[in-house]
């Protein structure tokens, strides 16, 4: 693998990718240049983060350790004056977020969604069986490569089940943190009761994000916290919208409407929300279930992305921008804020 | 409280000239007891509870009304729980309650964490001595502080309208003390008592360290959060050592008796103030692991007098390193009393005790409710959805007492631990996304 300085001077930044952590870091597209790789930088600005500088470092830590294709992982991190440099590989696609800002709005094709469900299912078994909870699995955490691989990322939020070499039963932290990520967290995390909760809480975050990347919108949007919370508690989940919402249409399906998702993405949907904890599978069970049957060989994720371009293919079309010197402004003109990483539009 | 009280003397007064109450409505209007009606609980209980004896109001004529009244002749208003919301938190129920006012369950309504809220009023501070001065010490001092091991402040709302002051904290779950007095035997197993004293040394040294000599140290002040964590609270009593003092002397010790050592107990006028803590430390750890107190007295002179002698004795049960670590912290010259160092450094602190011997004391229910459970959550659902109870025809609007009874007997039947809330009436949430509870500003009054 290449080596990478942990030097700021052998990256040349190209251009602003986007922000991430909260709109409190920058995403820098760079150019490493002893071997031409294209990469994804990320600026932090220690004054700017003030108390949450040691989420940036929790993150670090944990990504550095973990090992997985569907994990982003940390090419190099170093201090530069007064900033904080994470060096990690491109994802050309940008965030599940982004796709759905852009080219998606009313959800992804069902395919692409299976597609990037089993991807996260990887990666989330595998976190799970080394005894980490996720805890902020959502379209924004999730990154897609050129060829379609899709990455887990945000591990800032994760907690760890074992403590002092024990496997905990249940976890009770309720870090303030975990704020932006309220809409996507189960019941059970969210009552804060003595029961607590365990690595089965990121499995119901795993079905909020087959809701959100099926309909476009995050789950509970536009609902005041406090109501989704006793609706969660009552267990009320969202379910899979057949036809697309748009403002003015009231539940009326309209008549021979071809049907959007197949009957097994309704059910993985259905038992991943379910309100006990018990009741839903785990990530490795979730791993055999028949949705994923339907993903047959030749399948190819940036073809279903379409139009959605990758990255490179973009700056392809636009070579003579790039060249140019005063960049950031002309980026701005070609969209670019379809790589908008980790975007959190309302925290 | 006050209104409630009012309307119920109201009743009474308008009841004089009849003979017998008769279909007399006692309105329940209080924000603060209001409960469920299934709530398996006496009835009286509940009555009492709303006229809040303890306030100012006296009862100049409630002897004049002793009429007998039959129990299907009493209503009551099946009322809905009011949600209060004191800036951005949602009230939830009583925790306990101190000296200086009540404790409740919050919710940070905007990140939904849970939290809890002392509730002090200035008429009820004025008649405890110091009591003004000591709650703003008590907000200063929690301000600067910030360590796992210490109680958190996260908020101060004042309502001078109302006299009233909230100061929002962590949320904990019960006090050690309240464990002990579940358990059977009054004391934790060693390794359980092991976790809390490391935890206490850990808060207490940082204390320490911001020159804060608490002078309160006893289980009922150590608090556990969910997770497990010893949380040093009530720092109401705490002194803060000058900057620029040559030392840790203090002149006024004002803790519990029980927890107090020996130089206080003496009346000694000057003394280290850090050794105070640890004395009571010691007495504490001697608590949580023996089930009793090193020194005892029928009453405060006596107790005094047994703690100024400094000598106890320690059961027989108790290993040889605690032993030694007790008789370190609870050595009468409090100049050769152990320092945080020492203890830290002592044989009995830096091993664990194994885990074998029994099953740790369990945290004790709240309202019957082992799990505690956010009590707010019924607020919330009351505030968002309307049961279809009142609609048919008014009449169900009252239920008398004698029905109320029954109600008790049959859900207290039910009600063995299941869960709080049934789902009968599941809804989709898409429809009712347009209610919001931001239009409640600040704090509403009662």
């Amino acid at each position: 693998m290449t080596n990478f300085e942990e030097d700021i001077s052998v990256y040349e930044i190209i251009s602003v990718l986007g922000e991430c952590f909260q709109n409190m870091a920058t995403v820098n597209l760079v150019k490493h240049l002893p071997s031409g790789q294209m990469l994804a930088l990320k600026r932090f600005h220690i004054d700017k983060m003030r108390d949450n500088i040691y989420l940036v470092e929790k993150e670090i830590i944990l990504t550095r350790q973990l090992q997985h294709p569907n994990i982003l992982p940390c090419y190099s991190t170093f201090v530069h004056g007064l900033e904080v440099f994470v060096l990690s590989p491109l994802q050309a696609f940008g965030s599940c977020k982004s796709l759905l800002n852009s080219h998606f709005n009313d959800g992804l094709p069902k395919l692409a969604i299976i597609m990037i469900l089993r991807d996260v299912l990887e990666a989330v078994s595998y976190l799970h069986k080394i005894g980490l909870i996720h805890r902020a699995i959502r379209a924004s955490h999730i990154l897609i490569s050129a060829s379609g691989n899709a990455c887990l990322s945000g591990f800032r939020y994760a907690c760890a089940l074992v403590n002092n070499g024990k496997w905990q039963k249940a976890i009770h932290s309720f870090p303030l943190s975990t704020r932006p990520n309220l809409k996507w967290l189960s019941p059970e995390l969210l009552e804060q009761n003595l029961k607590g909760y365990n690595e089965k809480s990121d499995i119901y975050s795993l079905g909020m994000v087959c809701y959100e990347l099926a309909n476009g919108r995050e789950p509970f949007a536009d609902v005041d916290s406090t109501l989704m919370l006793v609706e969660k508690v009552r267990g009320c989940a969202p379910i899979l919208q057949e036809f697309p919402i748009t403002e003015d249409n009231d539940c009326d399906m309209p008549p021979n409407f071809p049907k959007r998702f197949s009957r097994y993405l309704h059910e993985f949907c259905y038992i991943c929300l379910k309100r006990e904890p018990r009741s839903r599978p785990t990530a490795a069970q979730l791993l055999t279930n028949p949705v994923f049957k339907l993903i047959k060989k030749g399948l190819y994720l940036p073809e279903l992305l379409r139009p959605a371009l990758p990255l490179s293919d973009k700056m392809a079309f636009n070579k003579d921008e790039i060249a140019s010197v005063d960049l950031t402004p002309h980026m701005n003109e070609i969209d670019m804020s379809l790589c908008n990483w980790d975007f959190h539009s309302n925290a | 409280m006050d209104k409630n009280m009012c309307n119920i003397n109201e009743n009474l007064e308008e009841n004089h000239e009849e003979a017998e109450v008769v279909n007399r409505i006692f309105r329940v209007e209080s924000d603060e007891e209001l409960r469920p009606l299934s709530d398996a609980e006496n009835p009286i209980l509940w009555m009492n509870e709303n006229a809040d004896l303890d306030d100012d109001l006296s009862f100049p004529n409630i002897s004049n009304f002793f009429h007998r009244v039959d129990s299907n002749q009493i209503l009551y208003e099946t009322k809905k729980r009011q949600l209060k919301m004191i800036g951005k938190y949602v009230m939830g129920d009583l925790l306990g309650e101190g000296s200086y006012g009540k404790v409740k369950e919050m919710l940070d309504s905007e990140n939904l964490c849970r939290r809890a809220v002392k509730i002090l009023k200035r008429r009820k501070l004025r008649r405890i001595p110091n009591g003004e001065q000591n709650v703003e010490r008590e907000i200063k001092l929690l301000k600067r502080l910030n360590h796992k091991n210490v109680i958190n402040l996260v908020d101060v709302i004042c309502n001078e309208e109302k006299q009233k002051m909230y100061l929002i904290m962590e949320f904990c779950v019960g006090s050690l003390q309240g464990m002990l007095e579940s358990s059977s035997e009054k004391k934790f197993p060693l390794h359980q008592a092991h976790g809390y004293f490391t935890q206490l040394i850990d808060g207490l040294e940082y204390l320490h360290s911001m020159r804060i000599i608490h002078k309160d140290i006893k289980p009922g002040n150590l608090l556990l959060t969910l997770e497990g964590d010893l949380k040093i609270s009530d720092l109401g009593v705490a002194e803060t050592i000058d900057l620029f003092a040559k030392d840790d002397t203090c002149f006024q010790g004002q803790g519990s008796p029980a927890f107090q050592p020996p130089e206080i107990a003496n009346g000694v006028e000057s003394f280290p103030g850090f050794k105070v803590d640890i004395w009571s430390t010691g007495v504490t750890l001697y608590n949580i692991t023996t089930g009793k107190y090193p020194f005892e007295g029928d009453n405060i002179y006596r107790l005094f007098e047994s703690i100024g002698k400094g000598d106890f004795t320690i059961p027989g049960e108790i290993e040889e390193s605690l032993r030694s670590l007790l008789l370190g912290m609870l050595e009468k010259d409090p100049y050769s009393r152990f320092s945080i160092q020492q203890i830290r450094q002592h044989s009995w602190f830096m091993r664990k005790p194994s885990k074998l011997v029994s099953k740790e004391v369990p945290i004790p229910p709240l309202q019957g409710d082992s799990l505690h459970r956010m009590t707010v959550l019924p607020y919330l659902e009351d505030h968002y959805y309307e049961f279809p109870t009142v609609e048919d025809d008014g009449s169900e609007q009252y239920i008398t007492e004698r029905e109320l009874n029954e109600m008790n007997k049959n859900s207290a039947e039910q009600n063995n631990g299941k869960a709080l809330v049934t789902q009968n009436s599941k809804r989709k949430w898409k429809k009712i996304s347009c209610i919001t509870i931001r239009s409640i500003p600040g704090c509403k009054q009662s």
